[in-house]
């Protein structure tokens, strides 16, 4: 499987997890079972070698005593016959005779005496020719025309000759190949059912962390009400979900505080504002001599903007909290610039602005509609506010994988050098501002509170240029046209 | 026409009164939401306004409680909160409306009257509407005045209908705002005054009567004789 189809499965930790168990399993059990059968196979052999070298010295006991006369051959035939007929548990092979067992004499002329034994005995007696030979000590002898070598012992008589008798390992290492056949398969057997039982169990345990991770990440984006889904078992994993969900309580509460705090500020300065600025009205719609009409209109259009700025006050320092509740809809932001543009152009043709749109089409995000209405406002005020005449803003609106970017720029004079590199902070306003340099604060709280970033710079060809990130509405994508519109006024 | 006014400042009480006697509403007021529920079982009222922060309960609670106990009457909501509760966002779905404080009293009464206009249900003819010599064509969105078709842009039409429907009576810049644009906000330039400018420009042509008038600090209105 090439890595860009690797099944999402092989990515789990569940899977990595249960691999590397597994293999340590497998390496484990291996590793013991060969020194186990290490251990079998040379006590098979040590009995063997027990029992060759007794036989052997019977053997050469009887040839020994047996007077070489015409029965010698006979005599000590049988024995060896008879000697081969012992061997213990053996198991007949093929059917045709004991070819498990040979024995043989060699005169000190080197040629064969006495053979007993399947087949004729020349090629075993070549192989012996052949092999290093210790009294003895039992040798492995590879015999051509048997697969499986022999064990070998041999005894030296008095006359010169010497005796051999040979033992086939085939059921040594038909015992030892048994037992392999059935380690390996229960081997595989509990290996593959291990995998499957640590696959199992640590995938579920990690899909319940990954409960937790998702709904402690809706959490962070929308309400801070939910809480992360608690097992009932006492382990480590329910332990965190308390630990979550407990500290997810003190949060609530502190944030619940914030908006306990600004709210009631915001009502204690609202209502005062809201009984002047109705009596003002008030006397406004009576009989009031000219001039002192224009003061009640100046006083009224500044306790606006009082409470504007209240506003503007109180949500930024609870977006800065990331305590600001947002309401998300889904908008379209190229449709909402549209109109904003329709709204503004008026006043900037007037001041002798002109605004241009470069859209990509319909691109719908997932915002706080409110609050993204009076960031645009913000924006465009501010153009408004601080540009010369006869400048252009261009507005580009483009969307990538996740995020729709909003880009206002200019061609004016762009941040004053004293405050270029902090115009996000609050109160930080150009020289000439009128404004309560809260603008550009509220614009990046919000789009912040939103999870967007936005930069501020400016362009090298000169001019201000802002750009800001919103979240895309994630389901079905609009089937955007590349064609670029552009609305030119 | 009566109306229960639901609000604990009294000094919002006392300057609400008289404008809204002026405009021909029976004003009886009720501190908090024990007196407002007693008065609302004891005699029917066409409208309510209801402040959200009364000292015994919540003003949503009031309104549930009155709607469970069979007051259909419109209520139009004051909010002294910032953010716009979910369950006012309900509210004004069920026909309600809010508004949040302080307030332009031009905008106070507008909502009201909307509300009514709304619980009447009266569709009046939706083809054409007449303002002294100005006249709007709904089915072939055009303007007229005395006779001679007006140059507007979709956005000039919509914003002289607005104040076709309202005439007589002062439109605040946020009213505007909310009800031809769509959007809440208070902007720091004066955006709203340069459309009206320029509809004025279209509409109150030389030699004619000017029909827009501004209310300095106050809004615009659209004369009707």
């Amino acid at each position: 499987m090439s890595s860009k189809t690797v099944n999402p499965i092989m990515r789990s930790a569940a899977w990595r997890i249960s691999l590397w168990a597994t293999l340590a399993f497998a390496i484990g059990t291996l590793l013991v079972f060969i020194m186990l059968h290490r251990f079998i196979a040379n006590d098979i052999q040590r009995r063997s070698d027990a029992w060759l070298s007794g036989e052997v010295e019977v053997l050469g006991d009887v040839a020994a005593r047996t007077p070489k006369d015409r029965l010698y051959h006979r005599v000590v035939g049988e024995v060896a016959e008879l000697a081969s007929r012992e061997v213990p548990n053996r198991l007949r092979s093929d059917g045709h005779g004991n070819d498990s067992v040979f024995f043989i004499q060699v005169g000190n002329d080197g040629e064969p005496k006495i053979w007993v034994g399947v087949g004729d005995g020349v090629p075993n007696l070549a192989a012996i020719r052949h092999s290093k030979v210790v009294p003895d000590v039992p040798y492995d002898l590879h015999v051509s025309g048997f697969n499986i070598p022999f064990r070998v012992v041999s005894v030296p008589i008095e006359d010169g000759s010497q005796i051999y008798l040979g033992l086939s390992e085939r059921d040594e290492l038909r015992v030892l190949r048994k037992l392999r056949i059935r380690f390996f398969s229960l081997w595989l057997l509990i290996v593959f059912f291990g995998f499957a039982v640590v696959f199992y169990a640590t995938r579920r345990m990690l899909g319940y962390v990954r409960e937790i991770t998702e709904a402690a990440s809706r959490i962070g984006e929308s309400d801070l009400r939910t809480r992360v889904p608690t097992n009932k078992r006492n382990d480590e994993i329910g332990h965190l979900a308390l630990t979550l969900n407990r500290m997810l309580d003190r949060i609530e509460s502190s944030m619940h505080q914030l908006h306990t705090i600004t709210d009631s500020l915001a009502h204690d300065l609202r209502s005062p504002l809201t009984a002047i600025r109705g009596k003002l009205e008030v006397a406004l719609s009576g009989d009031v001599k000219p001039e002192q009409g224009e003061s009640i209109v100046s006083a009224i259009e500044e306790l606006d903007r009082l409470t504007e700025f209240l506003n503007t006050s109180l949500d930024v320092a609870e977006a800065r909290a990331d305590a600001l509740k947002l309401s998300l809809v889904e908008l379209d932001l190229d449709e909402l610039i549209r109109v904003m543009i329709d709204l503004y152009e008026p006043s900037m043709s007037e001041k002798g602005l002109r605004v241009h749109l470069r859209s990509a089409g319909p691109t719908h995000v997932l915002v706080d509609a409110a609050l993204l209405h009076r960031v645009i406002a913000n924006l465009l005020d501010n153009e408004i506010k601080h540009l010369p005449a006869s400048c252009t803003v261009s507005i580009n609106l483009g969307e990538s994988e996740r995020v729709a970017t909003l880009t206002v720029e200019d061609d004016g004079p762009g941040f004053p050098p004293e405050i270029a590199s902090h115009v996000f902070e609050q109160r930080v306003k150009g020289g000439d501002s009128k404004g309560h340099g809260l603008g550009l604060a509220f614009v990046e709280a919000v789009v912040h509170a939103h999870g967007g970033v936005v930069t501020a710079a400016n362009a090298i060809e000169g001019g201000a240029k802002l750009s800001m990130t919103w979240p895309l509405a994630t389901q079905e994508k609009p089937e955007s046209l590349p064609s670029l519109t552009l609305a030119s006024r | 026409m009566r109306l229960l006014l639901v609000e604990d400042e009294i000094e919002i009480q006392s300057f609400l009164k008289k404008p809204l006697a002026d405009a021909g509403y029976e004003v009886d007021s009720a501190k908090d939401g024990r007196t407002a529920a007693q008065l609302a079982s004891h005699s029917k009222y066409d409208v309510l306004i209801v402040d959200l922060g009364l000292p015994d309960q919540d003003g949503i609670d009031l309104i549930l409680q009155l709607r469970r106990s069979g007051v259909s009457s419109p209520v139009l909501i004051l909010s002294a909160r910032r953010s716009v509760d979910d369950r006012v966002k309900g509210l004004e779905q069920g026909g309600d409306d809010y508004l949040t404080k302080p307030f332009a009293l031009a905008e106070l009464l507008a909502r009201l009257r909307n509300l009514l206009r709304r619980n009447l249900a009266s569709n009046e003819d939706a083809t054409r509407l007449r303002v002294l010599d100005l006249e709007l064509d709904f089915i072939r969105r055009r303007a007229l005045r005395a006779g001679e078709v007006l140059n507007l842009s979709p956005q000039e039409f919509v914003l002289l209908e607005y104040l076709c429907r309202h005439a007589g009576r002062v439109v605040t810049r946020s009213m505007l705002l909310s009800e031809v644009w769509g959007m809440r906000i208070v902007p720091d330039t004066n955006v709203v005054d340069v459309h009206i400018y320029r509809l004025r420009g279209k509409v109150d042509t030389e030699g004619r009567e000017p029909l827009i008038k501004t209310l300095r600090g106050i809004g615009y209105v659209l004369k009707d004789r």
